[in-house]
């Protein structure tokens, strides 16, 4: 362990100094180990490799909460922890267990039948929060890939799939309820 | 994107963008919202009169020196938790001495007060002051802190959050202290407490807001 420590630390400090190699050598050794706490915590095998990208995505948007005198295998894993722990979490609420592939066909419908093309878009968007009103911007209406958008926030493309996929049905949702307040109103 | 190639990806940017250090913003951050709370703080309240006199007197002085304590303890304990895989440290453990010694002073007050005294220096006459003021003077405090914070990547923003709150709260107490003229441990140990615990259920709940990440 102190030995995988003193060669993730150097592969990561040199990394930091700009070794492109350095850092592709530290994630590509780290990605097993990742994918070991990601398996045991998850509890199935589905989907884990989302998660496990996910993790590398949050190791590179965070590599600056590393101090280069810290231990390197603490830190990775517990960001391997909290990111496992927030996939069960959102896995158990929105019962995302669709295989992503197919969430990806279903999308070309939803931007076709888009439920909120007639209305004020923008105010729709105000309802639900920043970061899915971005990606609903991003990919529903400039037409960006999941990909680009996910390289831009931080995600992985399946990830942004699924947050498009679910910030659509919020809309859908919130444009249902505003058609049943104004025909209250009337 | 099958994961060598996001590896792939990623290894094209290896050096994190230059930026101040957590520990840096969360300075500022401190800074910035404690500038803000001292101008409010002299702008309704202001200092009481003859405050040296009554800063002489110990169990006084308790009533500042407790909450910067919790404070000044704290505040290393939140950057800790804001980094992944960071132990609190040993500040968070000393931390509870500053509870600890509250409530030894408040059962020292109690014990030397005059029985019908009691009720009256427990109740005091600021509840309705103390206990909104606190909260309101940490409120920036806290915000700057929560701001700097969202840089980091708390395993557990909640915790991360909670402990934010109650070095903002310290930080606000420590503030107010300096108008208050409720000197006995049965009023301060007990008010003072219950504001720094809301300001703490604030800042929970703001880590679970906007600390996750």
């Amino acid at each position: 362990m102190t030995d995988r420590n003193e060669r993730w630390g150097d592969l990561l400090r040199r990394a930091n100094r700009g070794e492109a190699e350095a850092y592709a050598r530290f994630l590509g050794e780290a990605a097993p180990v990742i994918r070991t706490i990601v398996r045991g915590r998850s509890g199935s095998e589905t989907g884990v490799e989302d998660i496990v990208q996910e993790v590398l995505l949050a190791v590179h948007a965070k590599r600056h909460t590393w101090r280069e005198t810290d231990p390197v295998t603490p830190w990775l894993y517990a960001i391997a922890r909290y990111k496992s722990a927030d996939a069960v979490r959102s896995r158990g609420r929105g019962g995302a267990q669709v295989p992503l592939d197919d969430v990806a066909e279903r999308l070309a419908d939803d931007s076709g039948g888009d439920p909120t093309a007639a209305r004020d878009l923008g105010r729709l968007l105000d309802e639900i929060d920043d970061r899915s009103a971005r990606i609903v911007r991003a990919v529903g209406v400039e037409g960006e890939s999941a990909g680009e958008v996910g390289a831009r926030l931080g995600m992985s493309e399946g990830a942004v799939r699924v947050a498009y996929h679910r910030a659509m049905n919020r809309l859908r949702k919130l444009a249902g309820t505003e058609d049943m307040t104004e025909e209250t109103k009337e | 994107m099958k994961t060598e190639e996001l590896i792939a990806k990623l290894a094209a940017e290896p050096a994190p963008a230059p930026a101040a250090s957590l520990e840096r913003r969360a300075g500022l951050g401190v800074l910035a919202g404690g500038v803000v709370a001292i101008a409010l703080f002299f702008a309704v309240l202001g200092l009481r009169p003859d405050l040296p006199a009554h800063m002489a007197e110990p169990v006084t002085l308790m009533k500042t020196v407790l909450p910067l304590g919790l404070a000044a303890l704290l505040l290393p304990a939140v950057m800790h938790a804001a980094r992944p895989g960071v132990p609190l440290g040993w500040t968070a453990w000393l931390a509870v001495a500053v509870p600890v010694a509250a409530v030894a002073l408040f059962v020292w007050a109690f014990a030397t007060a005059a029985p019908g005294e009691r009720l009256t220096l427990f109740i005091g006459h600021s509840i309705p002051v103390c206990l909104p003021t606190i909260p309101v003077l940490a409120m920036p405090i806290l915000a700057g802190l929560v701001y700097a914070l969202r840089r980091g990547a708390p395993e557990h923003p909640r915790v991360c959050g909670a402990l934010a709150g109650l070095a903002a709260g310290g930080l606000a107490t420590t503030t107010y202290s300096l108008f208050c003229t409720e000197d006995s441990p049965l009023f301060y140990a007990t008010w003072y407490s219950l504001a720094i615990l809301v300001v703490a259920g604030l800042g929970a709940w703001a880590g679970k807001r906007y600390l996750r990440w």
